[in-house]
């Protein structure tokens, strides 16, 4: 019965539903013209769905190649920095910008890879933390294009030349992209590449004797993961449009990181629950609590307290809470009925 | 001539910090197979605690930092306690996980509990000496002869007594170790702890130049993962000397070349060099059994 | 260069040793094509380091093997990357079942088959017509090589959690995705009852007459061995103690020794 509900839910879901989430998501604009929610829910929100890009990406590399990377916030920071010079000083079009602000972090991050992923896998992890330090000490020193601690600044994108789209939609923009990752990711993961990677991850035996180059697929993996961080710098640096180097510190990845491992490993819609979690708690509800609110870093240790707790005891991800909740709610239920029968 | 010799100084002092931070992960990492990412956080949560109790009390900073590594150990054995000793049967991706989440917390507790500005953590000698036209303070001297000292007993204790026996026998395989009868769980405790204290220490030994702050440990843990790395995670003293290595290119980098850009370029050449030697300066190439 | 005209491997002179222990000596065999091979040898006898010496899963200190590919020509794998060797028509099962516990059967034996698919990442990303046509391709042959096995009413199950017979089975599906020359088991027979050990005798004779394919297994069950090898090469101490047929080995002073009291056969 388990077998059979773990298998629904990993069967091909369509894309409608998808697509239907990308509906839901599109009406919040509306909502706050219409005075049924505040404007500032829309940036947590749209904040919300960017870190959702950045962490199915993240998801890849280590729900489905079981590495860690640490550099996620200065992968996010440089596609910032690069679409913010090349839209905001140069003037050259967004979706130059994007191809360019996604394409240079990903060649960082294969020559980054290309080195630390040659040995055991948490060398990832300290490689990219370095890598990350370093690029933190770029956007201060590199004043010349990062304005350094003052910070730089861009403007919501103009669509093929002349669409300039305005808070709204830029935010259906985000939506759009996130839906689009969604769909992406959901493809990969059900096609040879995916089962490659899902192969690597739990028998590294296997995958070699059925001709998988671990190697070059960690590699691949950590390439996606890295061009999906610009992605989310990009969108980013066009809703905020603002960035500062301070803003992609190692916290910041560590979040990212909580995002997947809470609402769940391997599961798109796990991470969607996840960065709602990580993201959306502390701003719609920690920051609002009487005491624990004014406390700056209860956000922090709430988030990294629900790391561990669901490591410990729910290593799969709160998604799949869901399943247990059904399992408890039937034996319960036929309790009942044994009792009446 | 003089600066050399300046810059050697320098780096002995340096290459401690690293070393004693190094050590401590290296020390997790072969006893319970965790990659320690919360090191530094752990040492600047207990060098915090050390500085309150320099402030409220006014003791010797000898004194303080010797408080803040017992509440360092205390805090190992409560971290190994609540969190890692039920985490033995979780996968090594998932245990460096839970390292991270440490980060998230200690860092979330500590401007909780000791506010966002910095403190000031004094040293613990005060005055200099000039040798060959190059000066080096107490402290310097303290800094350095204490760390090896610390180090020697670590490594004498290792290498000769019953303790230092069930840490190898642990670090080489637990499982066998602990049918054997040794405890490992304990040995994994006092492990810990150790690492703890000895982050503490390396904390407290840069809290005088750099200021007793959230981000004080960060250039120290990602050079001490580095060093374990360069000196490859099989080996307890490769670590050691890596770090010593690392302090000294720093150093010499920092002076000779740029003072910004030394620890990026440091890093970057470390990286390069585990490309041509994978299992660290002094790693031994483990063959996985299939 | 052909020196094993009818074979499909050669081993030669192979060796191998651990930090000063010698787990292979100077061990060479050959198994001709069409062939049912049997490695045998008490436990420890070095026959699961010979296997991962083929498959390159460890590399040998000395010696040569010579594989006749699927293309007919004939290669020294020694050198070869491990992922490098399934392409060359050489495949191997593990004694510990190495399936992916979130995988589905059928998804499982697809990955058998993971060379042949040649989609873009573009095209995985989009599921453009490229993919969908080599999932459905690859889906069929997964799913006609399970039915033949009995397998059909598991296919979209999750692996974990099947019985451990069963799971051996798939393993040995996955192995045949891609019709291979050679296949390679380990420990085939170990923890199946005795029902599920003839399901297997009978699979794997099937393996050699239908598809044109020769077997090599590793086992210490005499009584499976006897019954299904063509050819045994027994083993101790990884040196060769006696190649021959199942009579012969029987026969064979050296093979009673040791396996004096271990076995009955």
């Amino acid at each position: 019965m388990n077998n059979k509900l773990m298998n629904f839910y990993k069967s091909h879901k369509p894309y409608s539903q998808f697509i239907l989430f990308g509906i839901i998501l599109s009406l919040l604009p509306l909502l706050v013209s219409l005075g049924l929610v505040k404007y500032s829910l829309l940036t947590t929100v749209a904040s919300i769905l960017i870190y959702s890009i950045v962490a199915l990406g993240l998801n890849l590399l280590l729900g489905y190649s079981g590495l860690i990377s640490l550099g996620t916030a200065g992968f996010m920071g440089m596609g910032t920095y690069l679409t913010a010079f090349i839209t905001a000083d140069l003037g050259l079009p967004f979706e130059l910008a994007l191809i360019i602000s996604v394409a240079v972090p990903m060649v960082i991050g294969v020559l980054t890879g290309l080195v630390s992923l040659r040995i055991e896998g948490y060398y990832l992890a300290i490689a990219t933390l370095a890598i990350s330090e370093i690029l933190r000490k770029v956007f201060v020193e590199f004043d010349f294009i990062t304005n350094g601690f003052s910070g730089k600044q861009a403007q919501y994108p103009k669509l093929l030349g002349f669409l300039q789209l305005d808070r709204n939609g830029t935010y259906i923009l985000i939506v759009f992209f996130l839906i689009l990752v969604m769909i992406m990711m959901h493809n990969l993961v059900n096609s040879h590449t995916g089962r490659a990677l899902s192969t690597m991850r739990g028998s590294e035996a296997a995958a070699s004797a059925m001709g998988i180059n671990i190697y070059r697929h960690r590699l691949l993996s950590f390439a996606i993961a890295v061009s999906f961080s610009a992605l989310g710098g990009v969108l980013y640096m066009h809703f905020v449009k603002y960035t500062y180097p301070n803003a992609w510190i190692l916290m910041l990845s560590l979040n990212i990181l909580a995002v997947i491992v809470i609402g769940g490993i391997r599961s798109i819609s796990g991470t969607i629950l996840g960065a709602f979690i990580v993201f959306g708690v502390p701003d719609l509800i920690l920051k609002r609590l009487p005491i624990i609110g004014s406390i700056d870093g209860a956000a922090y240790i709430f988030n990294g307290l629900l790391i561990i707790l669901v490591i410990l005891f729910y290593p799969n991800g709160l998604i799949n809470m869901r399943f247990d909740i059904q399992k408890n709610f039937n034996k319960l239920f036929r309790r009942g009925e044994d009792n009446n029968g | 001539m003089d600066i050399f010799v300046q810059i050697l100084l320098n780096s002995l002092e340096t290459g401690g910090i690293y070393a004693l931070a190094a050590l401590g992960i290296i020390l997790i990492f072969r006893t319970s197979v965790t990659t320690n990412f919360a090191q530094g956080s752990i040492s600047m949560f207990s060098a915090f605690l050390a500085t309150i109790v320099l402030i409220r009390t006014g003791i010797s900073p000898i004194s303080a930092a010797i408080v803040g590594m017992i509440f360092a150990l205390i805090i190992g054995v409560l971290v190994d306690f609540f969190v890692i000793s039920r985490a033995q049967k979780v996968n090594p991706v998932s245990k460096q996980i839970i390292t991270l989440g440490l980060i998230m917390i200690f860092l979330g507790l500590a401007p909780m509990l000791f506010g966002t500005d910095p403190l000031q953590f004094p040293r613990f000698v005060y005055g200099s000496y000039s040798f060959f036209g190059a000066t080096i303070s107490y402290n310097a001297i303290f800094n350095i002869v204490v760390g090896l000292a610390l180090m020697g007993v670590l490594f004498f204790a290792l290498q000769k007594t019953k303790w230092g026996l069930s840490v190898r026998a642990t670090a080489s395989n637990e499982v066998v170790a602990r049918m054997m009868g040794i405890p490992t769980a304990s040995v994994t405790r006092a492990s810990w702890a150790i690492a703890a204290a000895l982050g503490t220490l390396s904390a407290l030994m840069l809290a005088p130049t750099n200021s007793v702050n959230l981000s004080m440990m960060d250039t120290v843990q990602v050079t001490a993962l580095l060093a374990c790395i360069l000196g490859g995670f099989t080996s307890f003293y490769g670590a050691v000397i890596a770090a010593y290595l690392i302090g000294f290119a720093s150093n010499l980098l920092s002076f000779y070349v740029s003072s910004i850009w030394s620890d990026s370029i440091l890093y970057l050449l470390i990286l390069t060099t585990i490309l041509f030697k994978p299992t660290g300066l002094f790693g031994k190439k483990v063959i996985k059994k299939v | 260069m052909d020196n094993m005209p009818d074979k499909v491997l050669k081993v030669e002179n192979l060796s191998i040793a651990f930090g000063g222990l010698k787990a292979v000596d100077n061990l060479s065999f050959d198994i001709n094509e069409g062939e049912i091979f049997g490695l045998i040898g008490p436990n420890g006898a070095g026959k699961t380091t010979v296997f991962n010496c083929i498959t390159q899963f460890y590399k040998p200190d000395n010696g040569d093997i010579y594989f006749r590919t699927n293309t007919g020509e004939v290669e020294n794998l020694v050198g070869k990357k491990t992922h490098e060797i399934i392409g060359k028509g050489l495949v191997r099962t593990f004694q510990n079942i190495e399936l992916i516990r979130e995988l589905t059967v059928v998804e499982n034996v697809m990955v058998g088959a993971h060379i042949e698919f040649k989609s873009s990442l573009f095209n995985q990303f989009f599921r453009l017509k490229k993919t969908r046509q080599e999932e459905n391709r690859m889906r069929k042959r997964a799913e006609e090589i399970l039915d033949h096995m009995g397998l059909s009413s598991i296919k979209d199950m999750l692996v974990a959690g099947q019985p451990y017979g069963v799971l051996k089975k798939i393993e040995l599906a996955r192995a045949l995705m891609l019709n291979p020359k050679l296949i390679i088991l380990d420990e085939p027979a170990a923890g199946l009852n005795d029902s599920e050990t003839l399901s297997l005798v009978n699979i794997i004779k099937e393996i050699k007459t239908e598809r044109n394919c020769s077997i090599l297994l590793i086992e210490h069950d005499m009584k499976f061995v006897n019954g299904l090898c063509d050819r045994i090469c027994a083993i101790n101490f990884g040196k060769l103690l006696a190649i021959g047929t199942p009579g012969e080995i029987q026969e064979n002073e050296q093979v009673q020794i040791a396996y004096l009291g271990k076995e009955d056969y």
